[in-house]
C-alpha cells in the first residue's frame, strides 16, 4: 500500500525533474538548430541531436499518456468499490515518470480521491493540501474537486475553521452541477455542526430540488439535515415532510450511524 | 426547474440527419504525414549541404528556420485541437447538466446545435446521443429514442454500466411504444445479462477472500433498473400481483441504487394495488410516490398511473418558509 507521505515526495520529485527535463530537451533542440550553420555544411551532428530530442519527447509523451490512462481507469474501480484494484492502478501512476505537471498531479488527485472514499480522512486531507499547493492545479477542475474533498476531510476530522475557508475559496469559483451539489452536502453538514439552523431554511425549495440530484445516501443526509433545521426554527410543516422523505430513502438505523445529531428527528417516537 | 414538453420548432430533432451528421471526420493531417515531410525536409537539406559551397549554407539556415517552422505549426495544431476538444468537452457538461436538471428545451437545443455537426470525437459524440435518448422520450419520441439507442448498442463500444442503462432505457422506451414481444424478449437478454456478471462479481470476491462464492442472486435484486421495468411490465400487462410481489422482494434494492426515482416504484405499486381494489395500500403508496417526485411527473412517465389522482390524495409539499427563510 502506497502511504500518502511517499506519493508526495515522489511527485514533488518528479515535478522539478519533469521540468528540468523539459527545458533540457527544449534549450537543446534551440541549440542544435542554432549551431547548424557553425558546425559547417558537412556537418550532420545537429541533425542527429534534433532526431534525438524528438525521440526522447516521443517517447517521454507516451509515458505521460499511459501514465493519464492510469489514473482515468482508477476512477471507475473507485467508483465500483474496487479498492485494491484501483490502489494497485495507482501506485503504477505515482511510480510513472512523466513528463505532464497534469498528469503527475493527476495520480496524486485519485490517490487522494481513494483514501477519501475508504474514509481516512488524514491521509486524503494531507494529498489534498499537496495537489492544491500546485498553481497549475488551483484553478482546475481537479483543483475544484481536491478542494471538495479537502473540504469534506476536514469537517469529518473536526477542523471546522479549515472547513470553512476552503468553502468560501469554492464559493469565489465557478462550478459545475455536481461540484455544486456535492458543495450543497458538505455545506448543510457545516452549518448543522454550528448551528446555522435560520440560514440552512434559505431558499430551502432550491436546495431540497438539487439535494433530490444527489446520490441516496447524500440526498437522504442533506433533506434530514435540513428537516433537523426545519425542527428546530419551529417549522414543523416542513420537518416533517422531509423526515417522511429520508424515512423512504434510506435505512435510518445507518444514516443517524453516520450523523447521530440526527437522531433527534425519531426521537419522539421511540 | 420543470419546463414545457412542446419542442421549440417542428422538424427538430431529426434523428436521422443527426446521426449522419455527426460523424466526426477524419484528422486532415496524420502523425505520419507530418514525420514524413520532416523526414523530406531533413535529406533534402543533407543532400544540398553535402555538395558545399554558398548554396550549402544557404540551405543550412533554410533549412534549420524549416524545421524550425514545422515544429512551431506542430504545437500551434495541437494546441487548436486541444482547445477544441475542450469545448466540445464543455459543451457536454453543460448539455448533461441541462438534462439532470430537466431543462428540456435548451437541451435539445444545444444537442440539435452539436449533432447537426461533425463531432471532435467519437466518445464525445456518443455521449451526446446517449443524452440524445433521454430528450427524446422526454418528447415522447420513444420509436426515435429506440432508433438511436439500437444505433449507439450496434455501432459503438461502450462500458458494461453505460451499455446496461443504455439497454434499459431502450426496454423502457418499447413498452411505452406497446411493443411487448420485443420488450419481453429484451428483458430475457438483460436478465441473463446481469445474472452473468452477478456471478462473474461474485467469484472475483470469493477467489479474493479464499471462500466459495454465494449463491447466485435474482437478477432484480442486482439492477433496480431491472426490476422497476419488470414493474412496469407486470402493471401494463395486467398482472398485479406479479408487481407487487416483485416490488416487495427487490424494494432494498429499488431505494439504494434509484434514490428519488424510487418513486416510479412506489407509483407502479400503487396503481398494482388499485387494479386489484386494495384502495387502502394503493392510496398509501401513492402518497408514498408523491411524496418523494411529483404527481405530474410520474404521470407523464407512466400514463397508466394518470387515474390514481382522481381516487387518492397526492402528497403535497409546504409552503416555502417565510420571513427572510424562503
Amino acid at each position: 500500500m502506497i502511504s500518502a507521505e511517499h506519493a508526495i515526495t515522489r511527485t514533488r520529485r518528479d515535478l522539478v525533474l519533469g521540468t528540468a527535463v523539459k527545458w533540457t530537451l527544449l534549450s537543446t533542440a534551440v541549440l542544435a538548430v542554432l549551431l547548424q550553420p557553425i558546425l559547417g555544411p558537412g556537418s550532420n551532428a545537429a541533425t542527429a541531436l534534433l532526431f534525438v530530442v524528438g525521440a526522447v519527447w516521443i517517447v517521454l509523451t507516451y509515458r505521460s499518456m499511459r501514465s493519464s490512462r492510469l489514473a482515468a481507469d482508477s476512477s471507475s474501480l473507485i467508483a465500483a468499490g474496487q479498492f485494491d484494484a484501483a490502489e494497485q492502478q495507482i501506485a503504477q501512476g505515482v511510480r510513472c515518470f512523466s513528463i505532464s505537471r497534469m498528469v503527475k498531479l493527476m495520480n496524486l488527485h485519485q490517490l487522494a480521491m481513494l483514501r477519501h472514499a475508504q474514509n481516512r480522512w488524514e491521509e486524503s486531507a494531507a494529498l489534498c493540501r499537496a495537489v492544491l499547493r500546485q498553481k497549475a492545479a488551483e484553478q482546475s477542475e481537479m483543483g475544484r474537486s481536491s478542494r471538495l474533498m479537502l473540504a469534506e476531510a476536514l469537517l469529518e476530522l473536526g477542523d471546522l475553521h479549515g472547513t470553512y475557508q476552503n468553502l468560501v475559496k469554492l464559493y469565489e469559483q465557478r462550478l459545475t452541477l455536481r461540484e455544486a451539489l456535492n458543495l450543497l452536502g458538505v455545506q448543510l453538514d457545516y452549518m448543522a455542526r454550528i448551528g446555522a439552523w435560520q440560514a440552512m431554511l434559505s431558499g430551502l425549495p432550491q436546495r431540497v430540488e438539487l439535494a433530490e440530484l444527489l446520490p441516496t445516501m447524500q440526498a437522504a443526509r442533506a433533506q434530514a439535515l435540513l428537516a433537523l433545521a426545519a425542527s428546530r426554527c419551529g417549522r414543523c410543516d416542513w420537518a416533517r415532510w422531509l423526515r417522511r422523505r429520508v424515512e423512504l430513502l434510506v435505512d435510518i438505523q445507518a444514516l443517524c450511524a453516520q450523523r447521530p445529531m440526527l437522531w433527534e428527528l425519531w426521537r419522539s417516537d421511540q | 426547474m420543470e419546463q414545457t414538453t412542446q419542442p421549440p420548432q417542428s422538424q427538430f430533432l431529426d434523428v436521422a440527419a443527426m446521426l449522419e451528421q455527426s460523424l466526426p471526420r477524419p484528422a486532415p493531417l496524420r502523425l505520419w504525414q507530418v514525420l514524413g515531410v520532416f523526414l523530406l525536409v531533413v535529406m533534402l537539406s543533407t543532400y544540398l549541404s553535402s555538395r558545399g559551397g554558398q548554396l550549402a549554407a544557404t540551405v543550412s539556415a533554410l533549412s534549420a528556420l524549416t524545421m524550425m517552422g514545422l515544429l512551431a505549426g506542430l504545437v500551434a495544431l495541437s494546441m487548436t485541437m486541444v482547445r477544441r476538444a475542450r469545448a466540445e468537452q464543455t459543451q457536454l457538461v453543460a448539455i448533461e447538466e441541462l438534462v439532470r436538471l430537466r431543462r428540456w428545451p435548451e437541451a435539445a437545443g444545444m444537442l440539435q446545435q452539436m449533432l447537426t455537426r461533425p463531432t471532435r470525437t467519437p466518445q464525445g459524440r456518443a455521449q451526446a446521443l446517449i443524452f440524445l435518448t433521454a430528450v427524446l422520450a422526454r418528447y415522447n419520441r420513444f420509436e426515435d429514442a429506440i432508433a438511436v439507442q439500437n444505433y449507439l448498442l450496434q455501432t459503438t463500444p461502450l462500458d458494461g454500466g453505460t451499455a446496461h442503462g443504455l439497454r434499459l432505457a431502450r426496454v423502457m422506451a418499447m413498452l411505452r411504444e406497446d411493443h411487448l414481444f420485443d420488450a419481453d424478449r429484451a428483458i430475457n437478454e438483460l436478465r441473463r445479462q446481469v445474472t452473468r456478471a452477478g456471478r462473474a462479481r461474485d467469484e472475483a470476491a470469493a477467489e479474493l477472500a479464499g471462500t466459495e462464492p454465494q449463491e447466485p442472486q435474482d437478477p432484480q435484486s442486482l439492477s433496480a433498473g431491472l426490476a422497476l421495468i419488470e414493474i412496469y411490465r407486470d402493471v401494463k400487462t395486467g398482472h398485479p400481483a406479479e408487481a407487487i410481489e416483485l416490488f416487495n422482494q427487490t424494494l432494498a434494492t429499488l431505494r439504494e441504487q434509484l434514490g428519488h426515482r424510487v418513486a416510479d416504484a412506489w407509483a407502479l405499486v400503487a396503481r398494482a394495488y388499485d387494479m386489484l381494489g386494495r384502495d387502502a395500500e394503493a392510496a398509501a403508496a401513492y402518497e408514498k410516490a408523491t411524496l418523494l417526485q411529483p404527481a405530474v411527473e410520474l404521470h407523464r412517465r407512466y400514463p397508466e398511473t394518470t387515474t390514481l389522482a382522481e381516487k387518492y390524495l397526492a402528497a403535497t409539499a409546504p409552503g416555502p418558509p417565510q420571513g427572510g427563510a424562503a
